[in-house]
């Protein structure tokens, strides 16, 4: 079970983002301020760390500071009300593995946190295969089972995003950060006309589908046992 | 009013100033006329003197008596003073009483004070303490004699002169330290009447103007400008107030349907599945007023402008072509073809993923107003010494005379009021062009809109000259952004 703590000083938000993290399996625990955090994220060690910026006291920015400079390297996860792309970028350099803004859904947090636990190592590969996908890196081709896919360059680095995530919810806003690697948001349903576009080409008639549209959520990658 | 306010007015310290310059200068002016008529009188009665004194040494000495008796009785004026003293001290004729000690015998004429006269002669005067012009001469027997003529009138020059000093300067100061005093009251009471005019304004009168007399003085230019600059600020507060209101609106709608659909639910719905799809409902309103929120904190943090510091050189062709790859599946789902069309190279100076977000903005915009089966272009072009980013669509245009109020915020044409988004795509585009300083056009496409996006190329100030960008176009081709790139 991995152990969360979240350094949150708003009540209602932290006992709904608890109770929801708690059903998904996480053990999760809260502190209410910068200094009480820092000590709780010292005394023992944890698996993820979700850290509030605007605290009572200090900067939620402060505290992953300290962490970073005692050579801590859990993976952390800024919320914050605040939205530039200066404070984001500033979230990013304190050491801040990602950064979701305020309002955010839970499903997108959960997402995220599962994702830093999850972080795909980052090994020097040729091939990446589950279930029946074979991605090919050096050459950027794939197959699905015998059958080869005939894949733009942008579909084939969704189809690796998703390959490196097997079993994984990943968000349209997680998509779009990482893959487009834009600092954007878009309007329209751009990221499911992508998808829906890989989808055709991945799912041959009758074949089931790879990657399922998990609804108001995101997607996920279908990782056969 | 108080006095010290008064004294301290600019008016009143600039007369009393004046006035003590006119004083010191009238003051030069009375001592260089009173100088000037001292020396001559002086001049005067000292050859008057010497003439009397070449006289009396001309003449045998033992008649010198005779001599001085003679210039004393002739004396109309009672002005004239005379001493002959024997060689033995003995006084031998003349109306002073002595001679003043330790005067120099030696003929030269000098200022002779302290000394008494009897009325000798006349009997008729009879002082003490005189003062003269005289000189005291020796006699060939032995005798000296002194001559003197009263300075009296000397005295009453410099008496003449300083009453006409006082005459012309004690009324002169007067005057201008009482217009002075009157101007500065003048501007007191004008301050005061801003002041309060700016008081009310403070308490949020913002129609309020200063008060303008007409007389066009440097306060009624200054109230002038002041006003012209309300008149700004009002306008400013005016927008500021629209703008409030129509984010109030546009959150106000999707919150209401969030509202009603939740209380409708709370009702109506039974099981377990139409709670969940109730709540979805109400959710996706709710994401519809964080969309607008943050669509307002992104322009404003564009228009604040401090995004600058992030400049530096983009390619544009890359950005062209990943604008066009992510919106082209948008296209085909919609039946509307995207093209790009690029005609040149060309590097800007500014922030990647601002203009990236402003392209892709008037990119979406064309598709969503695109008929189905139109035909939309995106294209690059260098005119002359200014690169044209051009959007066409086969929507059904702009009209001119919306053209300025699409770039408002929150503006929708009636047309649009149907479709999605919240109206902030084109002011976020304008905001970013204005941050940029590139210009943004609305033309026609005949038919269907037309957006220009105009930014400077060529030689670049802000740039070291010859540095190669190489940019991420595809292929593995670099391009290089150089001054005019092509």
């Amino acid at each position: 079970m991995a152990r969360l703590l979240l350094i949150e000083d708003d009540d209602i938000t932290a006992a709904e983002v608890l109770a929801d993290l708690d059903e998904r399996g996480f053990a999760a625990s809260r502190s209410t301020t910068g200094p009480d955090g820092l000590a709780r994220a010292r005394a023992q060690p944890w698996d993820v760390l979700v850290v509030d910026r605007m605290l009572p006291g200090c900067d939620g920015l402060a505290v992953l500071q300290a962490l970073r400079c005692e050579g801590n390297r859990v993976p952390v996860l800024i919320l914050s009300a605040l939205a530039s792309v200066d404070d984001r970028v500033q979230g990013l350099r304190a050491g801040g593995d990602d950064y979701l803004v305020k309002p955010f859904s839970l499903v997108e947090l959960a997402a995220r946190v599962e994702a830093l636990l999850r972080r795909p190592a980052e090994l020097p590969q040729t091939w990446l295969r589950v279930g029946s996908l074979e991605l090919n890196l050096a050459a950027g081709s794939a197959k699905r089972g015998q059958r080869s896919l005939e894949l733009l360059p942008r579909e084939f680095k969704i189809l690796e995003y998703f390959v490196r995530r097997p079993g994984q919810v990943v968000t349209r806003a997680m998509l779009f950060q990482d893959v487009w690697a834009y600092n954007f948001v878009p309007q329209s349903n751009l990221v499911d006309v992508h998808l829906g576009r890989l989808r055709r080409k991945l799912d041959a008639p009758g074949e089931p589908a790879l990657i399922e549209n998990i609804r108001g959520v995101g997607f996920v990658l279908d990782a056969p046992r | 009013m108080r006095l010290a306010d008064l004294l301290r007015t600019t008016a009143f310290r600039w007369s009393a100033v004046v006035a003590g310059a006119f004083a010191a200068l009238s003051l030069a002016l009375f001592a260089f006329v009173y100088w000037q008529t001292a020396g001559f009188e002086t001049r005067e009665l000292d050859a008057a003197v010497m003439a009397e004194a070449r006289a009396l040494v001309a003449v045998p000495a033992d008649d010198a008596a005779g001599g001085v008796r003679h210039w004393l009785a002739a004396d109309q004026h009672h002005v004239r003073y005379g001493l002959l003293v024997g060689a033995d001290g003995r006084k031998l004729a003349g109306n002073i009483v002595a001679m003043p000690p330790g005067l120099p015998v030696d003929g030269r004429p000098r200022l002779v004070s302290g000394i008494d006269v009897t009325g000798s002669d006349d009997g008729d005067r009879d002082e003490r303490d005189e003062t003269m012009r005289g000189l005291a001469v020796p006699l060939s027997n032995g005798s000296t004699a002194l001559i003197g003529l009263d300075t009296d009138e000397l005295v009453h020059t410099r008496s003449v002169l300083l009453r006409a000093f006082a005459l012309g300067l004690i009324p002169t100061v007067g005057l201008s330290l009482l217009g002075g005093m009157l101007l500065g009251r003048r501007a007191l009471d004008h301050v005061a009447a801003i002041d309060r005019a700016i008081a009310r304004i403070m308490q949020g009168d913002i129609a309020e103007r200063l008060p303008v007399r007409g007389t066009n003085d440097e306060f009624d230019r200054l109230a002038r400008s002041v006003n012209l600059m309300l008149d700004d600020t009002e306008r400013l507060l005016e927008e500021v107030r629209g703008v409030g209101n129509s984010i109030a609106h546009d959150l106000r709608t999707p919150l209401t349907r969030a509202r009603v659909r939740l209380e409708r639910s709370r009702g109506a719905v039974h099981s377990a599945d139409e709670f969940q799809g109730a709540i979805d409902e109400a959710l996706q309103f709710l994401d519809q007023t964080f969309q607008t929120i943050a669509a307002v904190l992104r322009i404003g943090e564009v228009e604040h402008g401090r995004r600058r510091a992030g400049f530096g050189r983009v390619a544009m062709t890359p950005l062209l072509r990943d604008v066009a790859e992510l919106y082209e599946p948008l296209g085909e789902d919609r039946d509307v073809t995207l093209e790009l069309a690029i005609k040149a190279e060309v590097t800007v100076f500014g922030d990647r993923d601002l203009l990236f977000d402003a392209l892709a903005n008037v990119v979406d915009n064309a598709l969503k107003f695109s008929n189905s089966g139109g035909r939309c272009r995106l294209s690059v072009a260098v005119e002359g010494a200014t690169a044209v980013i051009r959007v066409d669509d086969a929507g059904p245009g702009i009209p001119e005379s919306e053209r300025a109020s699409v770039l408002k915020r929150f503006y929708r044409s009636d047309r649009s009021r149907t479709s999605t988004g919240n109206g902030l795509g084109l002011s976020l585009v304008a905001a970013v062009m204005r941050l940029h300083g590139f210009s943004l056009r609305i033309g026609d496409n005949d038919p269907g809109c037309r957006i220009e996006m105009l930014a400077p190329v060529g030689p670049d100030a802000e740039l070291p000259a010859g540095e190669q960008v190489v940019g991420l176009a595809p292929h593995g081709r670099s391009v290089v952004g150089a001054a005019g790139s092509g």
